[in-house]
């Protein structure tokens, strides 16, 4: 059992989460037979992958050291400029409203960067403030509840490219695609750097602001890319949204494993985390009990998962070949 | 050596808010020398090495460096410089393996622009090799080496960019006396080869053995420069000091009493510390000493109830079980433990000193559970005193005070619980000369009034000029016990290896 643990604890952040989601998946196959078909999973997969962009965008800006509030207020902004502005009909003429939304977020996150370094905010309560101004813009662009975008949207969300793969799957390709590539670069270390040991990294010649800047940035990004997804699957924009995805996001990326003292961790964790909050709306489903009960289990999960770490960690640290000398 | 200097700062001066940190400071230095710096903590050493590393900016004067102008804006500009540092706190990252630390923003990419990590382990590996540095896998991450590990890490790090200029700043703190010797006989090769060497270190001795030259600061400015050979230990000390010159160490009056406070039978912490036995009088000093990893953490760990234990414990000649360190500072027991990193156990940096003080010991000052302000008062100045803490008030924050007083606060703090078993771990560790003399007095003061003391230190003289009688640990058992003067570098080297035949535990990260 020790050595079960000491592996897991040696394995990636994304290890024990993985054991996680696997268990659920097992059992909602035990309980409902035929859940893991291909088709069904790929449903589960769409219905997650605004909670997967939004956690993604959160992560980097939590390896950075710091935490993004403000994407419940981008992602509803995103949604409600497609409601109201993208009076289209063609996929063709949408491209550069796709273009447009995305650099909105990237600014947004632009600023944040620049407001948490140059100003030397705590980022909890700067996003907090831009959260809020967001959100105020998305229910000036679009002052009710809930309103529908033009169809093309819903097409191009639902569309299956060259007959073979879905957009969702496409997207989360393209994502851990890209994460495979980035969590190696420098512009990664540099970040990872920043966030575990500002004074360390600063020695080391990273710039803190540039670091801010572009974790922000891609959080802004991202946070409107899962805007422009949740638009797409769902055919309609609001401007409160995006704050059911706040906490979730956070949720995600702790569950996924990443340090929320910066500097450890990654999105491939991420998107499990958000899998495993996605799948836990089933298990309650299929245990019987009403779907109140959903929030709770996802609290205990949380739970779970931040007081396994350590003890995965200790496990590993057993394991390891012994060291004497004080740590 | 050339004698056209290198390295020339020239009136150079720095303020921190009201605090002057150097004042009109002045430095020449050549290449192919090895300079030593010294001076108290607060004489201006970290700001001076700050400077030149590019983590401060300079308010007046000016640096050349090869006779042209420095002035660095960031570490970017320092190692443009060819200036490279190894700094006391160390600028690794703990999250990156330790190949990626050494080549940190240099690393090899692969044709896709990412970080080619076979290409960076193999030249950690051919680095550590070249270096003779064996023992360190490239692969591992930071986080999981030992402290002195890490210090390595830095150092091959600073070595791998073949600096012009090279600062080695308290670089040996947590080595093992062979990878000071291995560190000496590097900085030294490198000098030898054409650059400058800075050496930065509170141990006199290292830099009897390696400096050429000497530069003294002191309050900020520069007492001057000599060569090492022309100065004794006693001449350094009192430039260091000024005129107010106290020797190091206090008159060792013997005041143990033949009453035991505290008596230890077959004290086990496993797997690294076995079937301790000793007595600690009354009025007592006894030593510690022995080679990092050889079973002391353990030891005072142990007896501090932190860590789990077996064997007998007796207080006063009442046997003890004792469970937390909550217990151990309770008044049935009366002990605490003054440990060697302030920062991290016992102080709040972001506290004032009188916070600070009455922290462990509020039931005292406080009636119905509302802090009583005249007692608090009370205890808060008898605190200070007692320690001698050098704060302007008690209402400056403990962080913005020296590590001599900062310790001096913490040990005040202990003191306030009642405690009449003082266990003092490591405790001059990153302090000063000046702040190191005045804890021996107190140490040899809280003697004479009945403490018993269990100290201790890496600095063997320390325990050969303070404590009574020493306890050698060698590979986790005691190999002799040593009274005063017999406590040499020597002899404890030498009772550790006689110690060495229980095979089961081998000291970390030796250099072979």
């Amino acid at each position: 059992m020790n050595r079960i643990l000491g592996a897991l604890g040696r394995a990636p952040a994304w290890g024990p989460p993985l054991v996680v989601l696997v268990a659920m998946l097992v059992a909602i196959e035990v309980m409902r037979p035929g859940s893991l078909s291909m088709s069904r999973l790929q449903i589960e997969a769409s219905e997650a992958m605004t909670l997967i962009f939004i956690a993604a965008g959160q992560t980097i800006v939590v390896l950075r050291g710091g935490i993004d509030l403000s994407v419940g207020g981008t992602l509803s902004l995103a949604t409600a400029i497609a409601a109201t502005r993208t009076e289209t009909a063609t996929f063709a003429e949408l491209l550069p409203w796709l273009v447009v939304i995305l650099v909105i977020g990237v600014l947004i996150g632009v600023i944040n960067g620049a407001l948490v370094s140059g100003l030397q905010l705590q980022p909890f309560v700067l996003t907090l403030a831009t959260w809020s101004i967001v959100s105020g813009i998305a229910l000036v662009i679009l002052p009710i509840n809930q309103s529908s975008v033009p169809p093309a949207w819903f097409e191009a969300g639902n569309a299956t490219v060259l007959d073979l793969v879905p957009v969702p799957i496409l997207l989360l390709l393209l994502l851990l695609g890209w994460w495979a590539w980035f969590r190696r670069t420098r512009g990664a270390f540099r970040i990872r750097a920043a966030g575990s040991d500002e004074r360390g990294a600063f020695l080391n010649r990273v710039s803190l602001t540039r670091t801010n800047l572009a974790a922000y940035a891609m959080s802004g990004f991202f946070a409107a890319l899962a805007g422009l997804f949740f638009a797409s699957q769902t055919g309609s924009g609001s401007p409160v949204v995006g704050t059911q995805f706040v906490l979730p996001s956070i949720a995600a990326v702790v569950i996924g494993g990443t340090s929320l003292a910066g500097g450890r961790g990654g999105i491939l964790g991420t998107v499990i985390g958000a899998l495993i909050l996605n799948q836990i709306a089933d298990v309650i489903f299929l245990v019987g009990l009403s779907s109140y009960w959903q929030q709770v289990a996802s609290g205990l999960i949380l739970v779970g998962v931040v007081l396994l770490a350590p003890l995965l960690a200790v496990a590993a640290e057993r394991t390891r070949r012994t060291m004497p000398g004080p740590a | 050596m050339d004698d056209a200097p290198q390295l020339q700062a020239e009136a150079i001066t720095k303020r921190f808010g009201g605090i002057v940190a150097l004042d009109q400071m002045h430095f020449a230095a050549a290449a192919g020398e090895v300079h030593a710096i010294l001076g108290e903590n607060g004489a201006g050493k970290s700001t001076f090495i700050g400077i030149l590393a590019g983590a401060v900016r300079a308010d007046e004067g000016r640096v050349t460096v090869g006779g042209r102008p420095y002035l660095p804006l960031s570490p970017v500009d320092a190692a443009a410089a060819g200036i490279a540092t190894v700094l006391q706190e160390l600028s690794l990252i703990p999250d990156l393996t330790v190949a990626e630390n050494v080549w940190f923003g240099s690393e090899d990419l692969t044709p896709l622009r990412t970080v080619d990590r076979r290409r960076i382990e193999a030249r950690t590996r051919a680095l550590f090799s070249d270096l003779g540095l064996p023992g360190i896998d490239p692969g591992t991450p930071l986080r999981s080496l030992s402290l002195g590990q890490r210090q390595l890490v830095e150092i091959a790090k600073a070595l791998s960019s073949n600096a012009r200029i090279l600062i080695l700043d308290e670089a040996t703190s947590a080595l093992l006396p062979a990878q000071v010797d291995w560190l000496l006989r590097t900085a030294r090769a490198r000098a030898d080869a054409g650059a400058l060497v800075l050496y930065i270190s509170h141990r006199l001795a290292e830099v009897r053995r390696i400096a050429d030259r000497v530069t003294v600061l002191r309050n900020g400015q520069t007492v001057g420069t000599e060569a090492m050979a022309d100065l004794a230990d006693g001449e350094i000390v009192s430039m260091m000091l000024g005129r107010r010159l106290v020797s190091l160490y206090p008159a060792r009056v013997a005041t143990a009493t033949d009453r035991i406070a505290l008596q230890v039978d077959a004290f086990t912490v496993a797997p690294r510390l076995h079937d301790v036995d000793f007595a600690l009088h009354e009025g007592e000093i006894l030593g510690v000493a022995g080679l990092e990893g050889h079973g002391q953490r353990e030891m005072f760990l142990g007896l501090f109830g932190a860590i789990r234990a077996h064997g007998q414990v007796s207080i006063g000649g009442r046997p003890v079980t004792i469970r937390s360190p909550r217990h151990a500072m309770s008044a049935g027991i009366g002990m605490v433990l003054l440990p060697e990193d302030r920062r991290q156990q016992g102080l709040l940096l972001t506290k004032t000193v009188r916070e600070n003080l009455v922290l462990s010991a509020l039931g005292k000052v406080a009636r119905f559970g509302v802090i009583d302000p005249r007692a608090e008062a009370a205890m808060v100045e008898r605190g200070m005193q007692r320690t001698q803490v050098k704060a302007d008030t008690p209402e400056q924050l403990a962080g913005t005070l020296s590590g001599g007083n900062q310790q001096k606060v913490v040990l005040a703090k202990l003191l306030e619980t009642g405690a009449r078993i003082l266990l003092f771990y490591d405790p001059t560790r990153g302090v000063d000369v000046g702040t190191k003399a005045e804890m021996f007095t107190m140490m040899r003061d809280l003697a004479a009034n009945g403490y018993a003391i269990l100290f201790y230190s890496t600095d063997l003289a320390e325990l050969a000029n303070v404590a009574d009688r020493t306890l050698v640990l060698s590979y986790g058992s005691v190999s002799s016990v040593l009274a005063g003067a017999d406590v040499t570098e020597d002899r404890i080297l030498a009772a550790t290896m006689a110690g060495g035949a229980r095979g089961a535990v081998v000291p970390a990260g030796s250099i072979a």
